[in-house]
């Protein structure tokens, strides 16, 4: 089983993507949730999974999508929210165990309060989606490292 | 210092929600004179709440905190029902009832495993650097495996229920926005014995690692009033029931009290070092009308629980108290973990009913009342919300009186018995600065949602000499809360 995790608010502007973008997984073997954001007990479902994307806002930081693998890392304290490399980390630590991990981002440029996405969001939106297909259909196969669109 | 006086600051408080500091008062000799827990930040949700319709109220107060959004959404959801004059659906109240008891596994879990059980576990004087929930898998990764599916577990009750763990916009007034089916109660029912597992372990590692006085102690132990909501016959409560307060041997002071009139007995303080209000049981004045809330609030005002394996928990823990009431802060652990192993036990038991799963789940109707009060109580302890609204259902003015707040006056003086205990000479060490941090953890405070504040909470220890001036600071960044 695989699985894609969302991540975002979706009351605030482009951090909505990450949600928006697993509502339209169904596909056996692919489980897919949209969280508000990462929490520690997410590592036990983690460590189940053969694989793990996460699809998430990407603020300022170049235009086009990344699909791009990631590792665990230890959390350097404790907060209200975990990243995927600390994710993957609690995974293994606690569970023995963690899947390959891989995040999708997307460019964003506005978190404000609102509902919708902003034009630079909506106009990566295509690719997000073919990324995000083709992740899904190269199944345990998938190995490249980075991928740029 | 010998011979020069001086304050401890403690800042930031770590591990808990919010933002806060501890100042400690010395003496000419170093020794405590007096301390005190101050709460520096301000949302302001009673202001920006006016104006808005009741009908937002349910979202738009679950935003206080992302912690306790389940337990603003409930409040919300009741004192707007009061507002429309309705009974709900047995079906929604049932399903209510349920979401909050998966809010009291997941938040008490957050609080035992994540928070505070590194400083027992591995020991207050641990390196910082390992006493956190990190170093607990590596000390005890089995316990802190569990400890992670157990939270996981009640976050997945709110999930099947509302539709995501944090903020679930999924009760409203007259009701809830969603019925449950029956493949989401067999799937919550089927995570039930797992849990139970768990939390019973975890009561029994707990009682024996902490079976001598001396232990228990090291937080503080003081005699107050407690309070909680209890049903007709006296049993545990969370969700409806009447409000009882006991004195610190047991004894009934006020019993059946309709919430709806908690302005009759409760009254709030204020003081100018910090931006919590200090509530007090307004017969007995202030800060005499100390009382406090949460676990050990509920689980000294109670008569019992109701459900066999959390009673017979009730039953030992009482005996460790000498048949009475247990006044000692750190308590407040072995209660929380009493409460979860209550919650799953209420949870079979809903589950059970057939009416749960029925899709008569809101009452409609419009504004038929002016004002409207919603109680029940959250992980954290009592938890009120009152609104008054126009003839359109606009918000007049709005009074929340939130969990951290009650234990205000508690809170101070765990801080105060901590520092006097452990502080001679002026001699603060890392590990007695986190025996006054856990002081606080122990009551699991919520500032984001007594103060209304954002962010972390992170911590300041001042220390102050008898002139009023900061001798010393120490503290700690946000990153490291």
């Amino acid at each position: 089983m695989d699985l894609v995790i969302g991540i975002g608010n979706r009351l605030c502007g482009d951090d909505a993507v990450g949600a928006t973008l697993v509502e339209s997984i169904e596909r056996p073997g692919v489980s897919a949730r949209a969280v508000h954001q990462l929490t520690p007990d997410l590592a036990a479902e983690i460590s189940q999974a053969g694989r793990v994307l996460f699809v998430d806002a990407r603020f300022e930081d170049g235009d086009g999508i990344r699909l791009e693998r990631i590792g665990a890392r230890q959390p350097a304290g404790i907060g209200h929210a975990v990243s995927p490399e600390e994710l993957l980390f609690w995974a293994r630590h606690a569970f023995g165990t963690a899947p390959d991990g891989w995040l999708l981002s997307v460019p964003a440029s506005s978190f404000d309060p609102g509902a919708g996405l902003g034009a630079r969001t909506r106009a990566a939106l295509p690719a997000a989606r073919d990324a995000l297909e083709r992740w899904v259909e190269r199944g345990s196969g998938g190995n490249e490292c980075r991928e740029n669109v | 210092m010998m011979g020069k006086a001086r304050e401890i600051h403690i800042e930031p408080v770590t591990r808990i929600e919010g933002h806060a500091k501890i100042t400690v008062f010395l003496d000419d000799r170093g020794d405590v004179s007096d301390a005190q827990f101050h709460v520096t930040e301000l949302r302001g949700f009673e202001a920006f709440c006016v104006g808005r319709t009741m009908w937002e109220m349910p979202g738009l107060t679950a935003r206080i905190c992302g912690i306790c959004p389940v337990s603003h959404i409930l409040a919300s959801a009741k004192a707007c029902d009061a507002i429309l004059a309705v009974r709900i659906p047995k079906a929604a109240e049932l399903l209510r009832r349920l979401m909050n008891l998966g809010q009291f596994v997941q938040s008490h879990a957050l609080s035992f495993f994540y928070l505070s059980a590194p400083d027992f576990l591995l020991g207050w004087d641990t390196d910082p650097a390992q006493r956190n929930v990190i170093g607990l898998i590596a000390g005890n990764p089995d316990l802190a495996r569990k400890g992670i599916r157990l939270r996981a577990f009640g976050q997945e009750v709110i999930d099947r229920l509302g539709g995501k763990r944090i903020h679930p916009a999924w009760a409203v007034p007259g009701g809830v926005h969603q019925a449950l089916s029956a493949a989401d109660r067999d799937g919550i029912r089927s995570g039930l014995p797992e849990a139970i597992d768990t939390v019973r372990e975890t009561i029994d590692l707990f009682g024996r690692a902490f079976a001598d006085e001396e232990s228990r102690e090291i937080l503080g132990d003081f005699p107050s009033m407690y309070m909680g909501l209890v049903a007709p016959d006296g049993r545990w409560e969370h969700y409806q029931g009447a409000l009882r307060i006991v004195d610190a041997d047991g004894q009934i002071i006020v019993d059946g009290f309709d919430p709806s009139a908690y302005r009759d007995i409760i009254r709030e303080a204020s003081e100018p070092w910090t931006y919590l209000k200090f509530p007090f049981y307004a017969p007995k004045g202030y800060p005499e009308g100390m009382y406090r809330v949460g676990p050990l609030g509920r689980v000294n005002a109670c008569d019992r629980f109701g459900t066999p394996l959390a009673d017979a928990e009730l039953e030992a823990f009482r005996e460790c108290a000498g048949g009475g009431r247990s006044g000692k802060v750190f308590d407040y652990h072995h209660a929380r973990l009493l409460e979860i192993l209550a919650a799953l036990e209420r949870m079979e038991r809903l589950l059970d009913d057939e009416r749960i799963v029925s899709t008569h789940i809101r009452a409609e109707a419009g504004v038929n009342e002016r004002e409207g009060v919603g109680v029940h109580e959250a992980p954290r302890g009592t938890l009120i919300h009152h609104y008054w609204v126009d003839e359109n259902g606009l918000i007049e003015r709005a009074n929340f009186i939130v969990s951290t707040g009650h234990n205000n006056l508690g809170m101070n003086r765990a801080v105060t018995e901590i520092a006097k205990r452990f502080i001679r000479g002026g001699k603060v060490t890392e590990g007695i600065l986190n025996r006054i941090e856990g002081g606080i953890r122990a009551y699991d405070p919520c500032l984001s949602c007594s103060v209304h504040a954002v962010g972390r909470m992170p911590l300041q220890v001042e220390i102050v000499g008898p002139d009023g001036a900061p001798r010393e600071v120490l503290t700690r960044s946000s990153e490291e809360a």
